[in-house]
C-alpha cells in the first residue's frame, strides 16, 4: 500500500532530511565546484600578474639596454670627433713648425751670407787699404827717393790715407 | 450530512480565496505597465528595468500566493474535517 | 491531488518516514556533485575550453550578483547562495524528467526559509551584538515589539509560501491538464474497438509542454532567483 504525506504539511523529519542535505550538498559544491574554479582563477590571475611582472622586467631591460646603446653610440662619435679634432690639431701645429723652421732656416742663411758679404768687403777695403798704401810709399819713395823706415812709412800711410 | 456541508463550504472557501488573485493581477499589470514605459523612455536600461521589475512581480504575488495556499489548504488538506 | 509519497520508513523514534522529497533531493544532489565533478575536471589556467568558459562565466555571474547585491563584505555567502539558488532550480525543473519537484513540499522549502531566517538573526547579532539585536525589537517604540517579532517571523513564512505556492500550483495545474488530457483520449480512442490505442493517453504527448515552459521553466527560475535574491537582501539588511 502506498502511503503518502499529506499535500499541505509540515513534517519536522522531512525538514531535518532537508537540512542535512543542503549542508552537504554545500560542502560537495564547496569542495568540487567553488574551490578548484575559484583556485584557478586565482592562480591565472596570479600567472597573469606573473607574466606582466616579467614583461615590465624586459621592458626595462630593453630600455636600459636601448639606453646603454645610444650612450655607447654618442660616446663612439665623441671619440671620432676627438680623433679628428687632435689630428687636425697635430697637423695644424705640424706645419706651423714646419713653416716657422723654414722662415727660420731662410733667415739664417740670409743672415749668414749678409755677414758673409760684410766680411768680405771688410776685407776688400783692407786689402785695398793695404794696397793703396804699399802703392803709396811706392810712388812717394820713387818721388823722394828715399826710403823711410819700414815702420814711420807705414803709420804715415795709414794717418793719411785715414785723413783721406 | 455535517462532512458534506464542511466539504462543500470548504469548496467554496477555495474559490473564494482566489479572488486573492485579483490584486496581484493588478498590481502586476501595472508594474509591468510601468515597466514598458520606463523601457520606452531608456531603452539602454531594459535589463535593469526587467529584472527589477520580475522581482518586485514576485513581492508583490505575495498575497495572491496566501490565497493560492489557503485554497490548496481547503482543498487537499482539509483541517475542518478533522473537527467534526 | 496526494503529497509527497513514502518511500520508505525507519523504524526508529517512531518510524521515520523518508518521503519522495527527500529521495529526490537525494538524486539531485549526486546528479550536482557528479556535474561539478566533471564541469571541474581538467581546468586549464591557458586556453580554456567552451565547457570552461560557460563553467567560469556562471560563477563570475553568480559572484557579480553577490558583489552588487549584499557588497564585497559579504563575498563569502556567494558558495551557499550559488548552492541554494541551484538546489531550488534543479528541484523544480526536475518536474520536467517526471519526477515529483522537491520544491513542491511545504516542509522542504520552510526549511531554507529557516536557515535564511537564521542567517538573518546571526548576521544582526554579529553586526550589532546581543543587546543590539534585543533593542531593534523595540524600534522606534517599545510598545511595538510583538508586531516587530512577527514581521520578523512573517520573512521566512512569506517566502516559503511564495515558493512552495508558485511550484504547487503549476503542479497542481500540470496534474489537472495531465488528467483531463488522459480522460480526453479515452473518451476519444474509446470509440475504437480495440483497448490498445485507449490505453495510450496520446494525447499527452506535446500539449503540457507548452504549459512546462511557463510553469516549470520561468516559475522555476523566477523563484528560485528570488528565493536567492531575498536570502541576500535579508541577510545585508540585518548587518546595517
Amino acid at each position: 500500500m502506498e502511503e503518502y504525506l499529506p499535500f499541505v504539511s509540515i513534517d519536522i523529519w522531512t525538514m531535518i532530511f532537508t537540512w542535512a542535505n543542503l549542508i552537504i550538498l554545500f560542502l560537495l559544491l564547496k569542495k568540487f565546484l567553488f574551490k578548484p574554479v575559484n583556485k584557478m582563477l586565482a592562480e591565472r590571475a596570479a600567472e597573469i600578474e606573473d607574466s606582466y611582472k616579467a614583461a615590465g622586467i624586459a621592458e626595462s631591460k630593453a630600455e636600459n639596454m636601448k639606453a646603454e646603446y645610444e650612450g655607447k653610440l654618442l660616446s663612439a662619435k665623441a671619440e671620432a670627433d676627438g680623433i679628428i679634432k687632435t689630428a687636425l690639431e697635430t697637423a695644424d701645429r705640424r706645419s706651423d713648425s714646419i713653416v716657422t723652421e723654414a722662415s727660420d732656416k731662410a733667415r739664417r742663411i740670409m743672415e749668414k751670407s749678409r755677414k758673409q758679404a760684410e766680411r768680405d768687403k771688410k776685407n776688400a777695403v783692407n786689402e785695398a787699404r793695404a794696397d793703396i798704401a804699399k802703392m803709396a810709399a811706392d810712388i812717394a819713395e820713387k818721388l823722394i827717393g828715399k826710403r823711410f823706415g819700414e815702420d814711420d812709412d807705414e803709420k804715415l800711410i795709414s794717418d793719411m790715407i785715414d785723413r783721406i | 450530512m455535517e462532512r458534506a456541508i464542511v466539504l462543500a463550504a470548504s469548496a467554496i472557501g477555495a474559490g473564494l480565496a482566489m479572488i486573492a488573485g485579483v490584486g496581484p493581477g493588478i498590481g502586476q499589470g501595472f508594474a509591468a505597465g510601468k515597466a514598458a514605459e520606463a523601457v520606452g523612455r531608456q531603452p539602454e536600461a531594459r535589463g535593469a528595468v526587467t529584472s527589477t521589475m520580475l522581482f518586485g512581480c514576485a513581492v508583490a504575488e505575495s498575497t495572491g500566493i496566501y490565497g493560492l495556499v489557503v485554497a490548496l489548504i481547503l482543498l487537499f488538506a482539509n483541517p475542518l474535517v478533522g473537527l467534526l | 491531488m496526494n503529497g509527497p509519497k513514502v518511500i520508505f520508513t525507519i523504524p526508529i523514534f517512531g518510524g521515520i518516514k523518508v518521503s519522495e522529497s527527500i529521495v529526490n533531493m537525494w538524486i539531485i544532489m549526486a546528479a550536482l556533485a557528479a556535474a561539478s565533478i566533471w564541469l571541474t575536471h581538467g581546468l586549464e589556467r591557458r586556453n580554456p575550453s567552451k565547457k570552461q568558459l560557460a563553467l567560469e562565466k556562471l560563477i563570475d555571474m553568480l559572484y557579480g550578483m553577490v558583489t552588487d547585491v549584499m557588497g564585497e563584505r559579504y563575498i563569502g555567502f556567494a558558495p551557499y547562495i550559488g548552492t541554494l539558488f541551484l538546489l531550488s532550480i534543479v528541484g523544480s525543473l526536475s518536474a520536467l524528467t517526471g519526477m515529483r519537484p522537491i520544491t513542491a513540499d511545504l516542509s522542504v522549502i520552510l526549511a531554507w526559509t529557516v536557515v535564511t531566517f537564521l542567517l538573518i538573526q546571526a548576521n544582526n547579532i554579529k553586526n550589532h551584538g546581543i543587546f543590539g539585536w534585543l533593542k531593534s525589537f523595540a524600534e522606534p517604540v517599545p510598545f511595538i515589539t510583538p508586531l516587530n517579532i512577527i514581521s520578523e517571523i512573517a520573512n521566512p513564512v512569506s517566502m516559503t509560501f511564495r515558493h512552495f505556492g508558485n511550484i504547487a500550483a503549476g503542479l497542481v495545474i500540470t496534474s489537472l491538464v495531465y488528467g483531463g488530457l488522459a480522460s480526453l483520449s479515452a473518451a476519444v480512442f474509446s470509440r475504437i474497438p480495440n483497448d490498445f490505442f485507449a490505453s495510450i493517453p496520446i494525447f499527452q504527448v506535446g500539449l503540457p509542454a507548452v504549459l512546462s515552459v511557463y510553469f516549470d521553466l520561468f516559475t522555476s527560475f523566477l523563484q528560485a532567483y528570488i528565493i536567492c535574491m531575498l536570502t541576500m537582501v535579508f541577510v545585508q539588511g540585518a548587518g546595517e
